[in-house]
C-alpha cells in the first residue's frame, strides 16, 4: 500500500517573470484549487513550503505563514523545507510522512523560488551560499566549476564525449517545446549547444540549467482519501536519500556518485521495485553531465555507459526509460524550491494523460523523481506508482 | 587582524579567521608561516579535512596539527569563465582545480583550490601543482596552488 497520494497539481508559467514570489504562489495556488472540484480550502490542514534561499534571493524569511496568508489557509501543521535545489521534493516528503503518520489528512505543498529579482552577480552569490562558505565559497566557487570537473573526469575515465552531453540538452530542450509552462520552449541543435558561450570548460551555457522564477503546487492526501479528489492519483511508494559531505572532494571518485546509488537502493527497497520496473523518470539535469551520471548511478545502465545510453536514445520517447519529459531543469528552468514539486506535477499529469500526447508515456506504471543538492553530495528520490 | 568593515568579499561578509572568531584560527596562522595544515584526531588518529574541533569518527575533542604535502597533482580542473559571484567579477577567468595530495600510509586526499600562474588550456590531469599562501588583501589569508615550481 502506498504511504500517500498526490491528487492535484498547479503550475505557474516558469521563466523570467514580472511578478513577485508571493504572486507566483497565488498563481500556482489558484491553478491547483481551480483543478479540484471537491476541495474546500478549509480541508487543507497542513502546508509545506519548499523554498531554497528566499532570505537572499528576495530578502524574505518566514515564508510559510506568508504562503498560508496568500492562499487563505489556516493549517494546523505548517513548515518550510530547505535542501537547496531539492527543497521542493523535501516538502513532498514531509507532507507524505505527516499524512502517513496521521498528523495531516490533506496537505498542500508549495514549491517556489524567485531568482531574477536581483542582478546576476547577486543571484550567483545566493546560489554559491550552498557551498561551504569557509572553504569553497571563499575561493569563488559556484556550481558550474564543480560539475565541469565532474564532466572532465567522466570524459577522461570513460570516453564520454561533448556531443553525448549536448544530446541531453537537445533532448530536454526538445521536450520543453511540448510544455507551455517551461522557461525556454526552444529547440537547439548539437552544434548550437557546443558553440554556446563557455561557462566553465568543458561546460557551455546550454549545458547549464537556467535561472528561473516559478512556483508549483501539489495536494497530498492518504490513499484512502485520494478517490475523493481524483480517479487517478500518483501514489507515493518509496523514498530514498543519501548524503556524503558537502564538497565533490568528499565523493572520493567524482565520476561515481555513491550517495545517489544509496538513495536509489533505499527508494527501490521501500517501493519494492528495481530499476527495471521504471517506466519514466524525472532526473536532476542541473547540468548535462549530471543526467548522464544519474543514468548510471540509479542503475539504468552500467557504470561509464551513460553517454552511450543517451546516444542510443534510451532516455528519449520510445527508449527504455524516457527521462525528463517535461523538459527537465535544462528546458523548464530551475526555480530551486519549485523544481522538485514541478517534477511531481509531471508524474501526476503523465499518469492522468494530461500531458501532450507526444510526450505521454502511455500505460506507465512506475516513475522515479530525483533531485540532487549541493555539489552532487546529497541525493533525494521519490518513487511513484499508478496504483496504490 | 581581519578588518571587519572591509568591502564585502565573496560570502565573507563576516570573516572568521581570528582567535575571537574560530577555534581553528591556527590554520590561518600556519598559512601565514607558509604551512598548509589540518587536524589529526589524537585519539583515533584519523586525519580530518577540513580542520575540526571534534572528531566525527570517535567523538574525541583533542586534536593535533599536522602538515599537509606542499605539492600535489591535478585530479580535475576547470576555469570560472562566466557567472562569478560577488567580489570575483574582476578575477575572471580564473582556474579552479581538485588537487590530489599523496598522504603516504593514509592514501590520498583531494583538495578544492584556486590555481594561480596558469591558464586552463595550459594544464592537464596529472600535472604538478605547488601550495602557496594567498594574501586576500583585506587582512585575510587563504591557500591556493600555483603551476610554477618554487625556486
Amino acid at each position: 500500500m502506498a504511504m500517500a497520494a498526490v491528487v492535484a497539481a498547479g503550475l505557474t508559467r516558469w521563466g523570467v517573470r514580472k511578478a513577485t514570489w508571493k504572486e507566483l504562489v497565488q498563481e500556482a495556488g489558484k491553478a491547483l484549487f481551480d483543478s479540484v472540484e471537491n476541495l474546500d480550502r478549509k480541508d487543507v490542514d497542513a502546508l509545506f513550503v519548499g523554498a531554497a534561499d528566499p532570505e537572499r534571493f528576495v530578502f524574505q524569511a518566514h515564508t510559510a505563514p506568508m504562503v498560508a496568508e496568500q492562499l487563505g489557509l489556516s493549517p494546523r501543521t505548517i513548515m518550510r523545507t530547505e535542501m537547496a535545489c531539492a527543497s521542493g521534493q523535501m516538502a513532498i516528503k514531509a507532507a507524505a510522512a505527516h499524512v502517513a503518520a496521521g498528523v495531516s489528512e490533506v496537505a498542500l505543498v508549495m514549491g517556489v523560488e524567485k531568482m531574477n529579482a536581483a542582478p546576476m552577480a547577486e543571484s550567483q552569490t545566493s546560489m554559491a551560499c550552498v557551498l561551504d562558505r569557509e572553504w569553497d565559497g571563499v575561493q569563488g566557487g559556484s556550481a558550474p566549476p564543480f560539475f565541469a570537473m565532474v564532466a572532465q573526469r567522466h570524459m577522461h575515465e570513460y570516453g564520454t564525449t561533448r556531443e553525448q552531453m549536448a544530446m541531453v540538452s537537445q533532448k530536454n530542450h526538445h521536450f520543453s517545446t511540448t510544455n507551455p509552462y517551461a522557461h525556454f520552449q526552444k529547440e537547439f541543435s548539437i552544434e548550437r549547444i557546443l558553440g554556446s558561450l563557455v561557462v566553465a570548460p568543458p561546460l557551455t551555457l546550454l549545458d547549464c540549467s537556467g535561472i528561473t522564477d516559478g512556483a508549483a503546487a501539489v495536494l497530498v492526501t492518504s490513499p484512502e482519501r485520494a478517490r475523493d479528489f481524483t480517479d487517478q492519483a500518483a501514489y507515493i511508494k518509496g523514498f530514498g536519500q543519501g548524503v556524503q559531505g558537502n564538497n565533490v572532494t568528499n565523493l572520493g571518485d567524482i565520476t561515481k556518485w555513491p550517495p545517489l546509488t544509496m538513495a536509489a537502493e533505499e527508494a527501490y527497497r521501500t517501493a519494492r521495485i528495481g530499476p527495471e520496473d521504471l517506466d519514466f523518470a524525472e532526473l536532476h539535469d542541473c547540468f548535462t553531465i549530471s543526467e548522464i551520471i544519474e543514468y548510471e548511478a540509479i542503475g539504468l545502465c552500467p557504470r561509464g555507459e551513460g553517454g552511450k545510453y543517451i546516444e542510443e536514445g534510451q532516455s528519449d520517447m520510445g527508449g527504455k526509460v524516457p527521462c525528463n519529459t517535461r523538459g527537465g531543469l535544462l528546458g523548464t528552468g530551475h526555480p530551486l524550491g519549485a523544481t522538485g514539486v514541478g517534477q511531481a506535477v509531471e508524474v501526476l499529469w503523465q499518469f492522468q494523460s494530461k500531458v501532450p500526447e507526444e510526450r505521454n508515456v502511455t500505460g506507465a506504471e512506475v516513475a522515479l523523481c530525483h533531485n540532487l543538492s549541493g555539489a552532487a553530495n546529497a541525493h533525494h528520490i521519490t518513487i511513484y506508482g499508478r496504483d496504490a | 587582524m581581519v578588518e571587519k568593515d572591509c568591502v564585502p568579499f565573496i560570502l565573507d561578509f563576516l570573516p572568521q579567521e581570528g582567535p575571537d572568531d574560530t577555534r581553528i584560527h591556527r590554520f590561518y596562522d600556519h598559512l601565514r608561516e607558509g604551512r598548509l595544515t589540518t587536524t589529526r584526531c589524537s585519539s583515533c588518529g584519523e586525519i580530518l579535512w577540513q580542520p575540526r574541533v571534534v572528531c566525527p569518527h570517535c567523538n574525541a575533542d583533542t586534536m593535533e596539527w599536522i602538515d599537509l604535502p606542499k605539492e600535489g597533482t591535478i585530479y580535475a580542473h576547470t576555469a570560472m569563465v562566466l557567472g562569478a559571484p560577488l567580489g570575483f567579477e574582476n578575477d575572471l577567468p580564473f582556474v579552479i582545480a581538485i588537487v590530489r595530495l599523496d598522504m603516504g600510509d593514509h592514501g590520498h586526499m583531494l583538495l578544492f583550490t584556486r590555481v594561480d600562474d596558469a591558464k586552463y588550456e595550459d594544464l592537464a590531469i596529472g600535472d604538478k601543482l605547488w601550495f602557496k599562501t594567498y594574501d586576500c588583501g583585506d587582512g585575510r589569508v587563504f591557500f591556493r596552488f600555483t603551476a610554477t615550481a618554487p625556486d
